[in-house]
């Protein structure tokens, strides 16, 4: 089984499209019924991938290898490392969460919606997984259709709009990307005499300085509209307003971290040195810091729910971009960690969102107040996610934007300071949220009645509030994983970095 | 006349002669029972391909070098027979809906398969022209067959006046190459051509306009939109897929062939041409609201992408044309057919607005759909993206860097009238047009089915196919 | 003798031309046409291009020419002398001819060698007979030889045509 796990976890959700598409679309029960148990087996057959998975091994594991399209090169190549093992647990335990915050959230062509969601499931494993660039594009572009459909079917009043939007933005962005794919494509071929798509292969190659930031820019287009780094940020709140719940919360929790995934997988250690390049570096930080600042400030403005926690990922997401160019361990190391964190905190947001929205169908934040007095199951749940969103410490979103910080101070005091200004304005923000919408008298009569959180409701939240008690109590195991795989990042970016450390550290002794 | 010269001719032969009884058999065939006549075409198209494929287990030149079949000839003959083949399926409810199912349609037809057939094997100017005008006659009559509809034959006259221009343009260049050359066999001609000959360059300019004007290529594309609208939804599927990738084929042949020497200077005008052709089909496609005429434009900008791998120069140009060409004739048969069902009796419903909510009324003909808009776009495991990933590749191996960016730009920007549609079809309230359309037919769901199965094989296996064309693409 | 007959035809040829476009007749137009076109036909027997001399009166005047003639006579004539004529654009005219002009001077002083034309097996059609007997036999001899895919599948053209005139032309399919 070991040898074909990651086939199975990438297949399972194609498996469950294939039978639903035998499901006669009236019984609407049996197919959301047969969603979540496909959703749940796609959960659990990724477990064994957290249990077998050797953190002291360098390297990926559970490899597999076999040839797609052998004239050009390009194979079904996978395999994961600490750092796409836990995007994909994260993207297994959301695929399960959205199906089941689904639910009564969807009552329209409830069999296209899940099938929908199940094409979106392995096409964002499938971006996890691919070692092969090829194979990776065709995930990444796969992705877009799905989510176009969701948006644009289940969204709300502006969805055609957002929609379309999304994809034109994201298709941009990677038609550009892969003009750099195919540079580094034929630059191997040129050096080496045979084309491979293979990212161990493609590392080889040694391209000229000017080439090499061509081709830096042309994956940071694709990869910084996708995270989305400010100023290509602005297709996010459109996206997160108009999606359905469970459109927003795989958004924010997955769909964004394919972004980051893509620079730590990609940028980086193809294009060392461009990544490590002075200018580009500073381009980066600055844009970075932008975006936490802007975002937050942005967020401060709102009237819209929504909108606020979709602003607030562009802020979260720049803690994470800059993580990764602050190119030393324990910047790289946050900046995964946060991009799990923000997938759980901010998608229990977007849940929170879905809770009332079913309830109430506005997302005004003047309609509420007092909500606390009406549900206090709810109240405390918005509490914690809303918590674990500001870093509060104990909880997850500490953890990670303290170790981003503290990577960031190491590399450059005045990028730390500034970006610590977003953290202040992050608690801010969703501090003054909960205030309006939580506390105080109930105001608005139409809130008096609204029943607290059923079952399956607080089924979907008590995972999300656990994983995010373990992160932020004991993220050991964590960094354990990721200890490998961020420190052969920081080699190949920087060579000779730890020697280096471990050298003023005998220094100071 | 030997009996491999015979074979190396069979499928058109077989087509020219079915077509023939087609004719006889028409009068003897009552009005209402016309149908009879579009099973006999279907048969001899599967007859003309089981020939194609058994020809070309035996390669060669036939008939003194006037015809080769190579791989590259097997593979255009090929396509344009599954043209026909989809078309009739399309085609014969169209014409029942309409009032005009005869055998003169499936004659003509396979008359103009027969032509572009013999385009996809022809070495040789004479019947390379000959092969062209009986495909473009035959073509200009179905555009105009409908004629009771003033559109159908403003279509036909305009397709026919310019179609003949062209032919003249294509005509004055033949003439000069043999002027310079004293040759009409590619294969002589490519081994006389100086490469600074100056008056095989203008003969070279020249033959570009008449292919231009066959392949609807910019600047050579007006009359493409016109006459696509006008024309019967199954003979615009037709004209847009047949005709043009029998063109392309004798283009590239021609161009690499007997124009091979004076390469570097006919590339400037190919260049453009096609980013001429991409950039006006695109933006055209934008603001249009009939989907003929925004399928029209986008089929120039399509033009346009198989005029970069042209432009490259190169084997794996020419795969790359040839693999394009085979996944473009598969959607857009496809596309065209879907319109061809919901516009129905007289063509009323054709605009983008008309297509709302097919995907709640008919699922399955909105997923075909769908498949074909997103081949279009080029997302991958569909035929489109790996046709557009070879071009761009075969474009970046020739070192047109800057022709590459432009044509990723504008496939990006193209993407935006395609997801109108689907746009449409699956997020808007069905509306009148959609909520009376008639269930598909069998042969339409064949059709229709046969074009998404070859466009998702294509997209997710492609090995095949491409290691054909790769092998095919040495012309000699 | 051989160039008082280029000269002659030349100047039926020009002559015929001239007059096609200046008379205001139609009929004295089609047929001042013809006269040109008989001038050209005598210009290919010089060149001893017998098959082209006898296609061009074949098929020139016999059978274009009647075509031609046949429309004019379904035109009212008197109604057509007395409309605007559209032979007004002098300037277009005008550049075409200078074009023309231009490129035949150019090729007059560069002579035949500017044209790079490749080295010509002028012989090779005929190398099986030895003793060409003529132009119209050499022609028949490759027509019936080499070309004779396109001679018959011109053939497929031709019904193509009719068939599609006929579709075009009937009242009810």
């Amino acid at each position: 089984m070991d040898q074909h796990l990651l086939s199975i976890i990438l297949f399972t959700p194609l498996a469950g499209l294939a039978v639903l598409l035998f499901i006669p679309g009236s019984s609407k029960n049996v197919i959301r019924i047969w969603a979540n148990v496909v959703a749940f087996a796609g959960f659990l057959v990724s477990l064994p991938l957290a249990t077998r998975f050797d953190k002291g091994a360098s390297g990926f594991q559970f490899v597999e290898r076999a040839e797609w399209i052998p004239s050009l090169g390009v194979q079904y190549l996978i395999g994961v490392d600490g750092i796409s093992m836990l995007l994909i647990m994260l993207t297994t335990v959301f695929g399960f969460i959205a199906a089941l915050s689904s639910w009564n959230a969807v009552e329209e062509r409830v069999k296209e919606y899940y099938a929908m969601f199940m094409l979106l499931q392995t096409g964002m494993i499938g971006v996890f997984l691919a070692l092969d660039f090829f194979l990776f594009y065709v995930f990444w572009e796969l992705v877009l259709v799905p989510m176009y459909f969701i948006i644009g079917v289940w969204g709300g009043p502006r969805k055609l709009y957002a929609a379309i939007k999304f994809f034109l933005y994201t298709l941009a962005g990677s038609v550009l990307m892969l003009l750099g794919i195919l540079a580094l494509y034929f630059q191997y071929h040129a050096q080496f005499g045979a084309y491979t798509f293979e990212i161990a292969n493609l590392m080889k190659v040694v391209l000229e300085p000017g080439m090499e930031r061509w081709v830096f820019w042309a994956f940071f287009v694709g990869f910084a509209i996708k995270v989305p780094m400010f100023p290509f940020h602005t297709w996010l709140p459109d996206a997160h307003v108009e999606a359905p719940t469970a459109g927003s919360v795989i958004l924010a929790a997955v769909l964004l971290k394919m972004g980051t995934y893509g620079f730590l997988r990609f940028s980086l250690p193809l294009l060392p040195r461009a990544s490590n390049d002075v200018e580009i570096v500073r381009i980066l930080a600055i844009l970075s810091i932008v975006g936490i600042i802007y975002g937050a400030l942005v967020c401060l403005m709102q009237k819209d729910w929504k909108k606020l926690i979709a602003y607030s990922s562009v802020s979260h997401l720049g803690f994470c971009t800059l993580g990764i160019f602050a190119l030393n361990p324990n910047g790289i190391a946050g900046s995964v960690l946060q991009q799990i964190n923000h997938g759980i905190s901010t998608g229990m947001l977007f849940l929170v969102i879905g809770v009332m929205y079913e309830r109430r169908h506005t997302r005004e934040i003047s309609e509420y107040g007092g909500i606390a007095h009406v549900m206090p199951k709810y109240a405390i749940v918005f509490a914690i996610a809303m918590l674990s969103s500001a870093g509060l410490p104990l909880l997850n979103g500490f953890v990670g934007e303290f170790t981003i910080l503290q990577g960031a101070f190491e590399a450059n005091r005045v990028w730390a300071a500034f970006a610590v200004s977003g953290v202040i304005l992050g608690a801010a923000y969703l501090l003054w949220l909960y205030q309006r919408v939580m506390l105080g008298q109930v105001t608005n009569g139409k809130n008096l009645r609204l029943p607290d959180l059923s079952a399956r409701e607080m089924a979907v939240f008590l995972p999300l509030i656990a994983w995010a008690l373990w992160i932020g109590v004991y993220p050991k195991p964590y960094f354990d994983i990721l200890e490998k795989p961020v420190q052969q990042l920081v080699e190949r970016v920087k060579p000779g970095y730890y020697q280096g450390q471990a050298a003023l550290k005998a220094g100071v002794r | 006349m030997s009996v491999d010269d015979a074979i190396r001719f069979l499928p058109e032969l077989i087509l020219i002669l079915a077509a023939t009884l087609i004719m006889v058999c028409d009068p003897l065939t009552s009005t209402h029972r016309k149908s009879t006549l579009a099973v006999l075409a279907f048969v001899a198209l599967l007859a003309a391909l089981a020939a194609t494929a058994y020809s070309s287990t035996d390669p060669g030149k036939a008939f003194f070098g006037m015809i080769v079949v190579d791989g590259f000839a097997t593979f255009f003959r090929a396509i344009v027979i599954v043209v026909g083949l989809l078309t009739v399926l399309s085609s014969n409810r169209f014409l029942e809906r309409e009032g005009a199912n005869s055998g003169e349609f499936y004659a003509l037809l396979l008359f103009s398969i027969s032509g572009q057939s013999m385009m996809a094997a022809s070495n040789e100017l004479i019947i390379l022209f000959i092969g062209l005008e009986i495909s473009s006659i035959a073509s200009y009559v179905m555009a105009g067959f409908l004629r009771d509809d003033s559109r159908a034959n403003e279509s036909a006259l305009k397709y026919f006046l310019l179609g003949s221009f062209a032919s003249a343009f294509l005509l004055y260049g033949i003439a000069l190459v043999y002027g310079v050359t004293g040759a009409t066999n590619l294969s002589d001609i490519g081994s006389r051509m100086q490469p600074d000959s100056l008056l095989g360059g203008v003969a070279a300019a020249l033959m570009f306009v008449g292919f231009g004007f066959k392949i609807s290529g910019a600047p050579f594309q007006m009359w493409a939109p016109d006459v696509y609208q006008g024309a019967p939804t199954p003979v615009t599927a037709f004209l847009s897929a047949g005709p043009k990738a029998a063109a392309f084929a004798v283009f590239v042949r021609v161009f690499t062939v007997a124009f091979g020497n004076i390469g570097d200077r006919w590339e400037p005008l190919i260049w453009i041409s096609a980013l001429l052709s991409m950039t006006i089909g695109n933006f055209a496609a934008l603001g249009q609201t009939n989907v003929k005429r925004m399928l029209a434009y986008s089929s120039i900008a399509h033009a346009g992408y198989v005029l970069v791998a042209i432009t490259a120069r190169s084997e794996s140009g020419v795969a790359a044309v040839m693999f394009y060409l085979g996944a473009y004739a598969l959607m857009n048969v496809g596309a065209f057919t879907v319109v061809g069902h919901i516009s129905r009796k007289g063509e009323r419903y054709l605009r983008v607005e008309d297509l709302s909510g097919l995907g709640v009324r008919q699922p399955l003909t909105a997923a075909m759909f769908s498949i074909f808009l997103l081949s279009f776009i080029g997302v991958p495991l569909t035929a489109g993206f790996f046709g557009k990933f070879y071009i761009f590749k075969a474009a970046l191996q020739s070192d047109l860097i800057w022709l590459t960016v432009l044509g990723l730009l504008n496939s990006a920007v193209a993407a935006y009238y395609y997801l109108r549609v689907l746009v449409v079809m699956y997020m808007q309230e069905p509306g009148e047009a959609v909520n009376e359309v008639e269930p598909l037919s069998p042969a339409l769901r064949l059709s229709l089915i046969c074009s998404a199965a070859g466009t998702l094989i294509l997209g997710i296996f492609p090995s095949g196919a491409l290691h054909f064309a790769v092998k095919s693409a040495v012309l000699k | 003798m051989e160039t008082f007959s280029f000269y002659a035809f030349a100047v039926l040829v020009l002559g015929g031309a001239i007059l096609t476009i200046t008379r205001r007749s139609a009929v004295h137009s089609a047929i001042s046409l013809i006269v040109s076109l008989v001038g050209v036909a005598g210009l290919y027997l010089l060149q001893q291009a017998e098959f082209l001399f006898a296609v061009q009166i074949v098929l020139y005047i016999g059978g274009i020419m009647v075509l031609f003639l046949f429309v004019i006579m379904l035109v009212n004539l008197d109604e057509a002398a007395k409309e605007r004529q559209f032979n007004g654009q002098w300037l277009i005219a005008l550049i075409c001819a200078t074009v023309v002009g231009l490129q035949v001077a150019w090729f007059m002083t560069k002579g035949a060698g500017a044209l790079k034309l490749a080295q010509v097996p002028v012989a090779a059609a005929q190398t099986g007979a030895p003793v060409s007997p003529g132009n119209v036999e050499a022609i028949a001899d490759v027509l019936f030889s080499e070309y004779l895919l396109p001679f018959e599948v011109a053939s497929v053209l031709l019904l193509v045509a009719v068939v599609g005139s006929v579709v075009m032309a009937k009242k009810r399919i």
